[in-house]
């Protein structure tokens, strides 16, 4: 076999490689052997765009190339129904989509927004993998000039107990995953100061082999502070501030736009997964968001996937214009790396400032108050070329039309998806609810799961307001969205939820999608906001398969149409493909993160029961929709029916419960998701520490077990104040039905002769002892 | 003197990440507040940033990871500020002006010896420890604490013995050790000086253990002072229930605008200060 390197006659690694007379199996040998992830069609194209300058590619321009063309960084299988579906779903108060979206809060604020996934490296390195997730997102709110207030973290794991001698070669085991991602997030999260507020843990065997790690931040900013992903003008230097670059983190974006095969996760162990330092971070954060309220800065934006090479590129065509780049001016952790090492590395804590001439020396001085480390590395110039030099000699340039046009697929995709649809196989109706309801209650995806909130310190900023876990002190229970007060002189506030849908999205993929963005929306009502954004983080299979592209397409199809119905922006997301291990694809997993306005968040309500006596209603109705079902998970049925979304109920049903709190109506409110009506009542009793009797004589005869568990959309559970019944039951936009009474130690369910009853403190040991008992195994 | 006379320096490091409210507070409550670098104090910043400590009346060291804590909490920041600023502290404390130090900011006083200090204003090494909490792993919780002071202590003058406050824990690392072979001879001493502010107590008012104590701390301690009563350290975080609406259970008891538990530390210390100098 041919050497195509060419080594160059200098004191460093720099290698010509000889592309323009290299066969179709040699393009391969080369795309494999540097690690491009590139496909032959694509190693044609760029061995033609050479050929056609009259001169090979260096190493570095090759691996600019693999990072700029990876599926990660240019969405090349994703962008054709993200146009179709998720861009045309616009709002007037969207200011900006950059590397977070940015949406008004009011006349003189704005606040960020984004989802992101780090699945593989949390996969190989779980502890490692979640900290640089938590330190990207952060960064990619920072970018837009904003100050990151919350965090939110959806993950999906392997069953906790799953056997050891049933996983493959090569995967971790979930509980030693679920442990290090959320010490991760703990202690990354905590360090650095900004609350984690909400999150979401879900628990299925199709996760054993690849689990999916999800990290959405918010981050809010004056109007006049907020920064373009740019350089402005000809002249405007490059100030690389943060971290020191080294070989760590080397081709993570190549290794996550490829499956995770046993021998992928080798590689990703050889250094592409690093850990976080967020005591580098939190000052970073601080020199920043100083250098742009003083309005040093033309622009900025974060160091994450393709390190140096995607930033210059990406912020010098955004500003229409070149760059000049000298590498041997970047802080670099050790000696020896070759110049494509430190234009590649993703080494964590890094950000770009684009700064005018006139300011470098200011820039310099704030960084050195906060100990940050800053460096001019490159200026912009006019034209489009990139051109990059390491002590003297040139070893890139390139036209960035070319080098950020990126190709773009329409891959195929199944039409039809799922294939086959699982079995209608219903169980038989249960003797005993209360036994059935304490199954459910201690199933790992409805359980506590406090062990883990109470880890992440959701408190810091001491601007929560509305927390994660509602109730009395000592005796708390889930809450469906969180609340953050952003400014001190306003009560004005925004609402933080999420939902993921991966046990509908597998059966009905658009039903999925939809659904949640139906729960994200009703999460956030359920605390008296408003949903006013989305962003969506979409985790599916290998793209180059029909039919995982399909369930994808789907998906999206369905989470873009709920969202256009509705009106709501989603002006930023994130699509993480190849979840797939040698146990095949992981569960297609959709998730969204919602937020929401709160005009006066002293009206927000929560979802524990509040007082003896207070009437109990339900809002919306209740379909036999069992596929997917934790019900059906717990014992044991199947149904291909997932949840439908009626747009113009859950209409109804938000704005119903959202008059009716601005109107002082509701003393608690809670959204009807896993585990359905039986569920939803039980955590109001829990965190109120009482109990409730419910009467579903007047709903529809479905059977009592699916009237008590089907996850119908657009649902709500209720508890009005005495006395305020009429004013809450006239006018109601939606079907809604007095359902019960809250009071006694017990849950009482009743429906004309049928009758069970369970008690609170049974409930709460189920409910309560479940996930410490699988974490300590 | 008057409270808007009174200044405030909220000190920080890398990692600390609870200056912003701490210093919001305490302006709110009319004095002047101004976060500070230990870097402007040691005169390691440039002239125009450089602060004196003796030009301040309040000293707080707030919350936070200081510099990451990857080794024991508080100790990074308490040798820094220690090797650079002995002599200053020293005197500061001395002169009676009070010193607080929330979660971090406890632990950064008792790695620096300043608390509990049975044996003068700064003790060249740590008499007592911050621990790792006995559930292994960060605690955010609301927590009860009673307090024990008979009125010595200059951050809690605005409150009875025996009343219990409802304050937010958020620690790793907040199990208060003494050392085993002196540990009962210095808990009597302590409890004899009026050293103990505030314990860890359940919701009818009892001692209890996990989780209403979030880290099995001996005798249930969250809050010290030194014997005279200036420094102040307590783990968890008075600022975080500044209102009545960052309280956890709000939505139950109504008032969000009205003043939280946490707010009487902030109070207290301005009443000591105004009333002494």
């Amino acid at each position: 076999m041919r050497d195509l390197n060419r080594r160059r006659g200098v004191p460093f690694p720099l290698h010509d490689v000889a592309l323009r007379d290299a066969s179709d199996d040699e393009l391969m040998r080369v795309s494999q052997g540097m690690g491009l992830a590139l496909s032959l069609d694509e190693m044609k194209t760029i061995r033609d765009h050479f050929a056609g300058l009259g001169r090979d590619p260096t190493d570095v321009e090759l691996q600019s190339l693999g990072q700029a063309w990876s599926e990660h960084c240019c969405y090349k299988s994703s962008k054709v129904f993200l146009r179709e579906f998720i861009f045309p779903v616009q709002a007037p108060y969207v200011l900006d989509r950059g590397d977070a979206g940015v949406v008004e809060f009011d006349e003189d604020h704005a606040y960020a927004l984004r989802i992101e996934s780090h699945n593989h490296p949390s996969a190989v390195e779980p502890y490692g993998g979640a900290t640089t997730g938590i330190g990207g997102i952060l960064r990619d709110v920072l970018a837009m000039g904003a100050q990151p207030i919350a965090l939110c973290d959806p993950l999906h794991f392997g069953p906790l107990d799953f056997k050891f001698e049933n996983l493959p070669k090569g995967v971790k085991h979930p509980r030693y995953l679920f442990g290090g991602v959320v010490a991760g997030i703990r202690d990354y999260g905590n360090r650095v100061g900004i609350p984690t507020v909400n999150g979401l843990i879900h628990f299925d065997e199709g996760y054993v082999g690849n689990i999916i790690v999800n990290v959405a931040c918010v981050g809010f900013a004056k109007k006049s502070q907020i920064q373009k992903n740019r350089v402005a003008q000809p002249g405007d230097v490059f100030v690389l501030c943060g971290g020191r670059t080294g070989r760590d983190g080397i081709h993570g974006v190549t290794y996550a736009s490829v499956d995770l095969t046993a021998e992928a996760a080798e590689a990703w162990s050889g250094g592409a997964v690093q850990i976080g330092d967020a005591i580098v971070k939190e000052p970073l954060i601080h020199a920043c968001l100083d250098a742009a309220e003083h309005g040093l800065l033309h622009g900025m934006k974060d160091l994450g996937g393709g390190g140096l090479s995607c930033v210059v590129g990406e912020m010098a065509r955004n500003g229409g214009l070149g760059a000049e780049v000298d590498l041997e001016r970047v802080p670099l952790k050790e000696e020896g790396l070759a110049p494509w090492e430190i234009w590649v590395s993703e080494s964590q804590e890094r950000m770009m400032l684009a700064v005018p001439p006139e300011h470098v020396d200011r820039v310099l001085k704030v960084c050195d108050l906060y100990d940050v480390l800053a460096a001019p590395i490159g200026r912009a110039i006019p034209g489009n070329v990139c051109r990059v030099s390491y002590r003297g000699e040139l070893v890139l340039e390139v036209d960035l039309d070319f080098y950020t046009g990126g190709p773009e697929y329409c891959r195929a995709y199944e039409s039809k998806v799922p294939a086959v649809r699982p079995p209608e196989r219903y169980p038989e109706e249960p003797d005993d609810y209360a036994a059935v309801l304490l199954r459910v209650l201690a199933s790992p995806n409805v359980a506590n799961k406090e062990l883990v909130v109470r880890q992440y310190d959701h408190e810091v900023r001491a601007s929560t307001v509305i927390k994660p876990l509602h109730g009395i002190v000592g005796r708390s229970s889930h809450g469906d969205a969180s609340v953050v007060r952003p400014l001190v002189d306003s009560h004005r506030a925004l609402a933080i939820a999420c939902a993921s849908t991966p046990q509908f999205t597998a059966i009905d993929p658009f039903r999925g999608g939809a659904t949640a963005v139906d729960e994200a929306c009703r999460n956030l009502v359920a605390v008296g906001a408003r949903p006013h954004s989305l962003t969506n983080c979409l985790n599916f299979g290998n793209p180059e398969k029909p039919d995982r592209l399909g369930f994808f397409r789907e998906a999206v199809r369905g989470i873009g149409t709920t969202a256009q119905a509705l009106g709501i922006p989603i002006p930023s997301g994130n699509v993480s493909f190849y979840n797939e291990s040698a146990l095949g694809p992981a569960p297609p997993t959709p998730v969204v993160m919602g937020v929401g306005i709160v005009e006066d968040f002293r009206t927000c309500v929560t979802s524990d029961f509040k007082s003896s006596g207070n009437p109990i209603y339900l809002v919306g109705e209740t379909h036999q929709e069992m596929g997917g079902s934790e019900y059906f998970r717990v014992v044991g049925g199947s149904s291909g029916v997932a949840p439908n979304v009626d747009v113009a109920a859950l209409k109804g049903g938000m704005d119903g419960v959202l008059a009716a709190i601005r109107a002082g109506d509701i003393a608690a409110c809670h959204d009807l998701s896993q585990g359905g009506l039986a569920v939803a009542v039980a955590e109001m009793c829990l965190g109120g520490d009482v109990g409730a009797s419910l009467d579903l004589s007047s709903l529809d005869p479905l059977r009592l077990d699916f009237l008590l568990f089907s996850e119908t959309n657009a649902r709500w559970l209720l508890e009005i104040h005495n006395g305020h019944e009429d004013a809450f039951e006239s006018n109601f936009p939606a079907p809604v039905a007095r359902v019960g009474t809250v009071g006694g130690r017990t849950f009482r369910i009743r429906r004309g002769r049928e009758r069970s009853e369970v008690g609170v403190d049974e409930m709460r040991d189920a409910w309560s002892s479940a996930l410490p008992r699988l974490v300590v195994g | 003197m008057k409270r808007e006379d009174v200044r405030v320096a909220v000190l920080l490091i890398e990692g600390t990440n609870c200056e912003d409210e701490s210093v919001r507070y305490f302006q709110l409550l009319g004095a002047h507040a101004e976060k500070v670098h230990l870097k402007q104090l040691t005169g390691d910043a440039p002239p125009e940033f450089r602060r004196r400590l003796a030009d301040y009346d309040v000293l707080m060291i707030p919350g936070g990871f200081a510099a990451g804590d990857y080794v024991r909490a508080g100790a990074i920041f308490a040798a820094r500020m220690k090797s650079r600023l002995a002599g200053e502290l020293e005197d500061f404390v001395r002169s009676g002006r009070p010193v607080l130090g929330v979660c971090n900011g406890f632990q950064v006083l008792v790695e620096a010896g300043m608390l509990p200090a049975v044996r003068g204003p700064i003790t060249d090494t740590p008499e007592a420890v911050l621990a790792t909490n006995d559930s292994a792993h960060y605690e955010c919780r609301p927590s009860y604490l009673k307090h024990e002071n008979g009125g010595s202590c200059a951050f809690t003058g605005r409150l009875k013995k025996g009343d219990v406050i409802t304050v937010v824990s958020a620690h790793g690392e907040g199990k208060f050790l003494l050392p085993k072979e002196r540990e009962q001879e210095m808990l009597r001493e302590l409890i004899e000086n009026d050293q103990v502010v505030f314990r860890y107590v359940d919701d009818r008012g009892k001692y209890a253990g996990y989780p209403w104590c979030p880290n099995g701390a001996l005798y249930n301690i969250a809050a010290l002072s030194n014997r005279e009563g200036n420094v102040f350290g307590v783990q968890p975080h008075p600022e975080r229930s500044f209102f009545r609406y960052l309280h956890p259970d709000w939505t139950r008891s109504g008032n969000p605008d009205g003043p939280g538990d946490g707010r009487v530390v902030f109070e207290s210390v301005l009443d000591y200060v105004t009333a002494k100098f």
